[in-house]
Parts: C-alpha cells; structure tokens; sequence
C-alpha cells in the first residue's frame, strides 16, 4: 500500500500559542490588575480578609460560568440566570419560613426548579423555534415576574445555619465554603467537557451544527441538557446568594446574565460556538470578581461596575475576533484601513454626529438661563 | 479485480428505480450495477438525478418505485442509518467536520469508544486517538503531524482523509459514495485524494464516485454511469471511451443527431 505521508507545513507560533490563549488573556488582565493595585492601594487591596472578599465573591458566579460555558459554547446565550436564581430562591424562602420546610429538602426543590426552568427555556428554544437571545430574555421577564408575584415587596431574612454556612461559613485555616462548592462546580463542568458524550457533542453542536445532525447527534437533545444545568446552575447560586445576604428578595440578582457571559467571553469561550474553555472561565470570574473588587477598593462609584463590565465583554470579544482572524492579507494596516473609500464615508458620519453634539452643546449654553431646580 | 471480470455478480444492484417528488419525476426506471473492488463514477448535468439515486443508495430517500440489491439481498431503507448498518455510506462534500474538535473526535463523532468509570460512560480519548491513527494509516496510508490539533488545521486532503476513515471505521462497509470530493481541493489536494479512493477500491470496496471532473473520473474511474434528465443515458468503461464520448451522453449528442 502507498504511504502519503501528508507534508504539513511547520507550527506556526500562532497555532502553538491558541490552545493557551484562553488563559493567557484572562491571567494577563489579572497581572494587570494586581500590579496596578499594588502600586495604587496595596495595603487595602491585598489585606487577607479583602482576598477572601474576592473569593466569596466568585465563587457565586463559578457554577453560572461553568454552565454558561456549555450553553455558549452550543451557539447559545441565557439571558435569565438572575431571574431563575431569584425565582428558585424565593420560592425555597417560602418554603422554609412559611411551610417548615427542612432546610436540605427545601435547597434540593430550588435545584430541581431552577432545572425546570432551564428544561422550559431549552423546549422553548428547541421545540418553539424561538431564538434563544429572544426566548431567555422573554423568559427572564416570566420568572422575574412570578418572584414579584410571589414575594411582592417582601424581603425574607434569617435563615437556619445551613443555608447561612453555604452562603458564607468559613473552613477553618482553608478557603470558605461556597468557594469549595464552586470550585467543585468548576472541576465537574471540566469532566463533563472533555471526558462526556454531553461535553463532546456541545463543541460538535457549536462548531457544525449541521455535522452534528448528520452524524446522528441528537442536537435538540443536547441543548437542552445544557440549558437544564444552567438552570440548575443558576439556582444553586441563588441558594449561594441567599445565604451569603442571609436574605432574599425579588429583585435580587439582577446583574448576574451580564456579569457571567463577560467572564465566560473573557476565558475564551467563544460567542460564535465551538470553542470551550473551562479553566478561561474559571479565570474569566476571577478576573470580573477582581476587577470590581478594585473599583470598590479605589473608592470609585458602585454605578461604573456596570460600564466595567460592558467594556470588558465588548473589548474582549473584539479581541479574540482579532486573533482569530486567519487572513490578513489586504489589510496594509490600521491608518490605511481608514483611507478607504467606505471608511471616509464612516468616518464622515462620526463627525457629523459628533459635530452636531458640539453644535447644540454651544447653541445651547450660548442660550441658557439661569438652571431650574427639577422637581 | 474490477468489472473485467464478468462472471463476478455486482455487489450493488439497483433494478427500475423511480422517485417521484409530487409532480416531479426526478428519476425513472434507473438501474445501475456496481461490482466490488471498482470505481463506478456517476456523472451528468445539473438535475440528471445524480443526488438523488445515491441519495437513494444511502438510504435518505426512499424510491417510489424499484429494488436494491446488496450482495445478492433486498434491502428495504427507512433512513440512513440503516444504509450504514448495510454497510453501506457516503461522504460528503461539505465533509461533515467540526472544525473544533480534534481528528480523532471528528471520526468517532455520534460513535465514541467509552469505557466505564464508576458505572458512568467516559469518553475514552486515548483510545479513539490509537484508533485514529491506526485506521488512517492501515486503511488509507496517510500519517497526520499532530491528532492533537483541530481539525481546522488540516489540509483538504487531510480532513477528506479523516472523513473518510469515519466511513471505512465501520467494519461491515461494503459501498462508500463519495459526493464530489475533489471541488473544493487544489491540484495536489486532488491528487492525494484520488490515490486515497484508488487505495479504498485495492481494498474491495465499491466505491461510487459522484463527479463534475471527466479529467478526475478518467484517472480513477473503472465505469462511468452517466445519468440524463432522470434517466441512465449509458454506462461506458473508461477503458474503451474518451472524454467526448461520455461528454455526448451528458449532453445528449447522439439523442439529437
């Protein structure tokens, strides 16, 4: 028989580095961030209680992140994790303070809920058609609302010592509780990626959907499981929250959809399917749990996590694109780029908005009287 | 071994095949005989019914009218993966890859090797990866660089090679279909591709070789099949034909003169 052995061309350095790139973003924006508080607010920012601070912290997100991988990596996006977290959680609240429920019983019905609500959103996705950034973000307002039903304005406080240990107990001389648990979390989401039929089919699914179909996976099948653990995921971080506030209310949790899809982008994960990165998204909330934590150290306005977090998405996503982009060819380079007859149009455009800003700011003040109190 | 041998009975026999889709009549009274060990291209024109008698073939299509026959036995296919239990199925041209995952995963996609860990089915990686290997280079005498990479990384040749071994992974496979394989490719890439189907024929297998290339058909063909608006114009040897004959049968030439 002939033997062809297949002459590829060397490694290059691009090709070596991408299996690594996944961390090396995260852990270089974390560099970054470390070496600028030591030098900014070192005394504050690495005392021992403020590290335990950012842990607790991201160990609410690890289980979301690591569900979110999964659902990300398929192509998809769950917009209604808060509202799941905090639906689930009321209704264990309930359950606790009004029926006398056992606290284990009651954690394990929050589970098994949010796993329901994950199991109605994949039919939804699945079965319906209805595309997912449309279907979660339509289901986030029906759990959301159904909290709001349930709780009205009630904010349920005081919990046994079990939920309150989950939330924030403390191992003694090691790391907290709910860090053991999203660590745990974390190290299950990574088995189930690469040792899973579920893990291997969900990079299949991300990366060719119509591979999948032909080679006999059962595409709808495998994106519900992944927004079922989501779901459940998401609950089991309201159980988190829960007991780290020892309270829970409707509104809680209205930041985690945002906050989760940023760290898992950040790690690597890819917006665009099939590529999954466990240990990126590990990273990815440790980075986000950081970051804020700095912002909050730096005593800057608890309003500006929210621009943080939609910068870091944005710039994130545009960066990964950047690398990805196989081709280059053409492109002379960024000042050429601008050069193009299409660009001027653009950039024509930029003026004119940004003109028309100044025009009116000048007309305006140039004409301004004396300011009216409001209200 | 191929079609000189006229005593050999044909592997795949398909007698009077029709399909109908609703008031189209996509194929009429077609038959076609392929005998193991050749290649047997099918060519013809945009429409000739090409897609179809192998779609047929392969199980995706069920005929409106006709029978197949697989080593002498009538089969009766309600989808494709009861053609693939028959041992018999096709690669495409779009290769069906997830670019993602890595040679190995590609070829034991929707059939992976597990094994048990505490009762619970784990992928076993390792040994998809020994097989990975094995089969490329046992059955298609191709050695990749790295199966550590994405399948991206690979060339056309070599991604038709890992799509390929999924096919031939199967141990009962008997017929392989293989639906313009060399459009996407380059000259070279041709060429290692077309060693590849010659390779799976020394093998025994009936390979169908679906084609818009007569140049390709010319080097690696035994038989041509053409097909004309539904119906089978001629089956010539390439031996004793040129190009142009096989070029006036898709075009009808004789038809009109």
């Amino acid at each position: 028989m002939a033997t062809t052995t297949h002459p590829g061309t060397p490694m290059k350095l691009s090709e070596r580095i991408e299996p690594f790139l996944a961390i090396i973003g995260p852990m270089v924006m974390i560099l970054a961030i470390l070496l600028f508080m030591g030098v900014a607010e070192p005394a504050r920012y690495f005392r021992l209680s403020n590290l335990n601070l950012i842990l607790l912290d991201a160990a609410l997100y690890m289980p979301m992140a690591m569900a979110m991988t999964f659902v990300i990596t398929q192509r998809g996006i769950d917009l209604s994790i808060g509202s799941i977290a905090a639906l689930s959680s009321i209704v264990m609240a309930f359950l606790i303070k009004q029926y006398g429920f056992s606290t284990p019983i009651a954690i394990a019905f929050a589970l098994m809920l949010g796993a329901l609500f994950g199991l109605i959103n994949g039919l939804v996705i699945t079965k319906f058609k209805v595309p997912d950034l449309i279907g979660t973000l339509a289901m986030d307002l029906v759990y959301r609302g159904l909290a709001l039903v349930i709780a009205k304005g009630l904010v349920l406080a005081r919990f046994p010592d079990l939920m309150t240990d989950i939330g924030r107990g403390q191992i003694p001389g090691f790391i907290p509780v709910p860090v053991v648990i999203g660590l745990l979390t974390m190290a299950l989401g990574y088995w189930l990626l690469k040792k899973t039929y579920f893990g291997r089919y969900t990079v299949a699914i991300g990366s060719n959907p119509e591979a999948a179909e032909m080679t006999g996976i059962a595409v709808d099948r495998y994106k519900i499981y992944a927004y079922v653990l989501m779901g459940a995921s998401a609950a089991l971080a309201g159980v988190m929250l829960t007991g780290k506030l020892n309270a829970i209310q409707a509104t809680s949790a209205p930041y985690f959809n945002l906050h989760v899809i940023a760290a898992v982008v950040v790690g690597g994960t890819s917006l665009f399917g099939g590529r999954a990165s466990m240990l990126g998204s590990l990273a990815g909330v440790l980075l986000l749990s950081m970051m804020i934590n700095a912002l909050v150290t730096l005593r800057i306005e608890f309003f500006w996590q929210s621009v943080a977090s939609g910068v870091v998405i944005v710039s994130s996503v545009a960066l990964y694109t950047w690398l990805q982009k196989k081709d280059r060819d053409g492109a002379k380079g960024f000042v050429a780029g601008l050069t193009t007859p299409e660009s001027l149009r653009l950039l024509r455009l930029c003026g004119l908005i940004g003109g028309g800003l100044l025009l009116l700011l000048l007309i305006g003040s140039l004409l301004s009287g004396a300011p009216v109190a409001s209200g | 071994m191929s079609s000189d041998n006229k005593d050999a009975e044909p592997l795949v026999v398909m007698r009077n095949i029709s399909k109908r889709f609703g008031g189209v009549q996509a194929l009429s009274q077609v038959n076609l005989d392929a005998y193991a060990g050749e290649v047997l291209a099918i060519v013809g024109d945009n429409g000739a019914g090409k897609s179809t008698l192998i779609k047929i073939l392969t199980g995706v299509y069920q005929p409106t009218e006709g029978e197949i026959f697989v080593g002498g036995e009538k089969l009766v296919m309600n989808s494709h993966s009861d053609a693939i239990d028959q041992g018999i199925d096709a690669v495409y041209q779009t290769l069906a890859l997830a670019d993602h995952l890595d040679p190995a995963a590609n070829m034991f996609l929707g059939n992976e090797l597990t094994r048990s860990f505490l009762g619970i089915p784990t992928l076993d990686n390792k040994k998809m990866r020994t097989e990975t290997e094995r089969v490329l280079f046992e059955r298609l005498g191709v050695r990749l660089r790295s199966l550590d990479v994405p399948t991206a990384s690979l060339s056309g040749g070599q991604r038709q090679a890992v799509a390929i071994a999924r096919a031939v992974y199967h141990e009962g496979l008997r017929v392989l279909v293989m639906d313009e394989p060399t459009a996407a490719l380059g000259p070279q890439e041709t060429a290692r591709t077309l060693k590849l189907i010659k390779t799976l024929k020394e093998q025994g297998l009936v390979v169908i070789l679906i084609s818009h290339s007569l140049d390709d058909v010319f080097e690696v063909a035994d038989r041509v099949h053409v097909q004309r608006r539904g119906k089978c114009a001629g089956v010539v040897k390439v031996a004793d034909s040129s190009q142009q004959d096989v070029l006036g049968l898709i075009v009808g030439a004789e038809e009109a003169a």
